[in-house]
């Protein structure tokens, strides 16, 4: 595909899911661009509709509304099991269960060959193996230890190397990780991280980072999203978004994530000014741009 | 602080029976907690945090063991504890607040039934009392006490945790356990149940060991942190003292690892990750 910088590789505008019955849509308008070797972090708390903004740019869910632009193709509806097919081999997922996303009774080079097999018709057979070898040396495994392991000999952060490695076997151009990192160890996290800031720069992967960690964004994503029920609230460059956060959410966000030498009583505490926050920011408001990329909904919050 | 302890740990070890051998989970570990203090156990997933933790509070069940060691808690032998003592000595002296609130809370009772429970099971058995003192914890964790007759499930994953933390409250117990206890919660929900659990302390007075993965939260909740690793307790002090002078690699390493917010400004002199 010849593309530009500029040209997304992925891009949603207004995409919309409401499901039957709900009082407000697990996701409402949201619109976003995914460049190639960049990252944008989606951030919310559980229920914002992260997920769903994963299922639907992976046609697991189909929208309620709105538009999935793939290469400037509309790829919202796919009715060709061939289309379908190629589209879910360049939109490739990360879940977050390293433990449940590998098959326990199969070895990791019948995971890898697999995917290979079915989605590499131009790899001939016997290259397959050296292929799977190549894969994981990409995400930091040693081939020839891991290949003959069951799913159940290795780390949980080993497994989800092998995850990314999977998920790569088939050359996506577009990785949607959902919460990679958040079953993992602490002192794994960012070495993980910093495997997904290689395949950007390496494969021109444009990864969507799903979390509700904005903490670990700044670790591999140049863009931040800030999703509050179903909507953005805030989105813009990372450094903007988390040095200079505009919206109240974003700001109370970022107050209450756990920061190493801030003692708890130091800054006054967020009990008394949470839940007005929550319900302002669960209004409705227009989206403005604030400085250039930085794009902040309105928002009246009683003083 | 007092100088004798409230809570003395000592040597303390305990195993898991595996089909042929013994797994030691926790291994001759040592500590003190004062009155009122908030000391933090922090290691990642099989350190033996937890394992620990569930020996202090006496919930381990076969194949798990403790095999050495002792366990004081204000002039009471924990470990000796049997019976009706014991079950006494739960939630009037010691209580739990676990990381799933949900399965620690009868999905098939309101709330009212399972305080009525509770009072029940240590003597308070008046009606009016009941009513009065389970609203009561239901205003100290910041819920309307008319939702006493409510089911867990009409409850939000937060509100579930502070229900759990109101009957933890219940007895006014010397220690509270805390394993997790706000792991699954969002990073909001989370400071404010802390934030919550800080101010109950300020006003109580009981003491906190508080379980968690998470170094940095740990350092800001806690007066004191201990550092698990493969069932030792490889190092104790201050959050401000382990994170100037960590003489442990292991401690070094965990501080390192985490990713944070700004990283441009080190948290610990000497330190860019």
């Amino acid at each position: 595909m010849s593309q530009t910088a500029d040209t997304p590789v992925l891009e949603v505008r207004d995409l919309t899911m409401r499901f039957p019955g709900q009082e407000f849509p697990s996701l409402d308008r949201a619109s976003f661009a995914l460049h190639r070797g960049r990252a944008l972090a989606l951030v919310g708390e559980s229920g914002s509709g992260k997920s769903t903004c994963a299922k639907l740019l992976t046609h697991v869910l189909a929208a309620t509304s709105g538009q999935v632009l793939f290469g400037g193709r509309d790829v919202t509806r796919l009715n060709g099991r061939a289309d379908q097919l190629a589209y879910r081999r360049q939109v490739q997922m990360v879940f977050q269960d390293p433990f449940a996303s590998l098959n326990p009774a199969h070895t990791i080079r019948h995971h890898l060959v697999r995917p290979l097999a079915l989605h590499r018709p131009d790899l001939p057979s016997q290259d397959r193996a050296a292929e799977a070898a190549r894969l994981l040396e990409g995400v930091g495994l040693d081939p020839e230890a891991t290949l003959p392991k069951y799913p159940h000999e290795l780390s949980g952060g080993q497994r989800q190397r092998v995850n990314l490695a999977r998920a790569l076997a088939v050359g996506p151009s577009v990785l949607v990780a959902d919460e990679p990192t958040s079953m993992l160890d602490v002192s794994l996290r960012l070495s993980v991280l910093e495997t997904f800031r290689r395949l950007k720069a390496e494969r021109g992967i444009a990864l969507l980072y799903i979390t509700h960690d904005i903490a670990t964004a700044r670790h591999v994503a140049e863009d931040v999203a800030v999703l509050y029920r179903g909507r953005i609230v805030e989105r813009g460059p990372v450094d903007a978004v988390i040095d200079r956060p505009q919206h109240p959410y974003t700001r109370l966000l970022l107050s209450a994530v756990p920061e190493v030498g801030r003692p708890l009583a130091a800054d006054g505490g967020i009990l008394a000014r949470a839940e007005a926050v929550r319900r302002a920011s669960a209004s409705a408001g227009d989206l403005r741009e604030v400085a250039p990329g930085h794009l902040v909904r309105d928002c009246l919050l009683p003083a | 602080m007092s100088t004798v302890p409230l809570l003395s740990v000592r040597d303390l070890c305990v195993d898991y029976a595996t089909g042929t051998k013994l797994v030691r989970a926790a291994d001759r570990v040592s500590f003190d907690l004062a009155q009122g203090e908030v000391m933090g156990l922090a290691g990642e997933s099989g350190s033996g945090k937890s394992t620990v933790a569930f020996a202090i509070a006496r919930l381990h069940k076969p194949p798990a063991f403790v095999t050495g060691g002792s366990v004081t808690l204000d002039g009471t032998d924990v470990l000796a504890l049997k019976g009706e003592e014991l079950r006494q000595w739960r939630w009037r002296d010691l209580s739990v607040v676990l990381q799933s609130a949900m399965n620690a809370l009868n999905p098939l009772l309101t709330v009212e039934a399972q305080f009525r429970d509770l009072f029940h099971a240590h003597g308070v058995r008046d009606k009016a009392e009941v009513r009065e003192r389970s609203a009561e914890l239901l205003r100290l964790v910041g819920i309307a006490p008319d939702r006493l007759g409510d089911w867990p499930h009409t409850f939000s994953g937060g509100m579930r945790q502070r229900l759990v933390i109101a009957m933890a409250l219940a007895l006014r117990p010397k220690l509270i356990v805390m394993d997790e206890p706000t792991t699954a919660l969002d990073v909001v929900v989370q400071r404010e149940i802390l934030e919550q659990v800080a101010e109950l302390r300020a006003k109580f007075g009981f003491a906190v060991l508080f379980i968690t993965h998470d170094l940095a939260l740990m350092s800001q909740f806690c007066d004191r942190v201990g550092i698990m690793l493969k069932g030792e307790l490889v190092e104790q002090g201050t959050p401000a003292e382990l994170l100037a002078r960590p003489r442990h690699p292991y401690t070094k390493r965990l501080w390192d690892s985490l990713p944070r917010l700004h990283p441009d400004t080190p948290a610990r002199t000497g330190t860019a990750p």
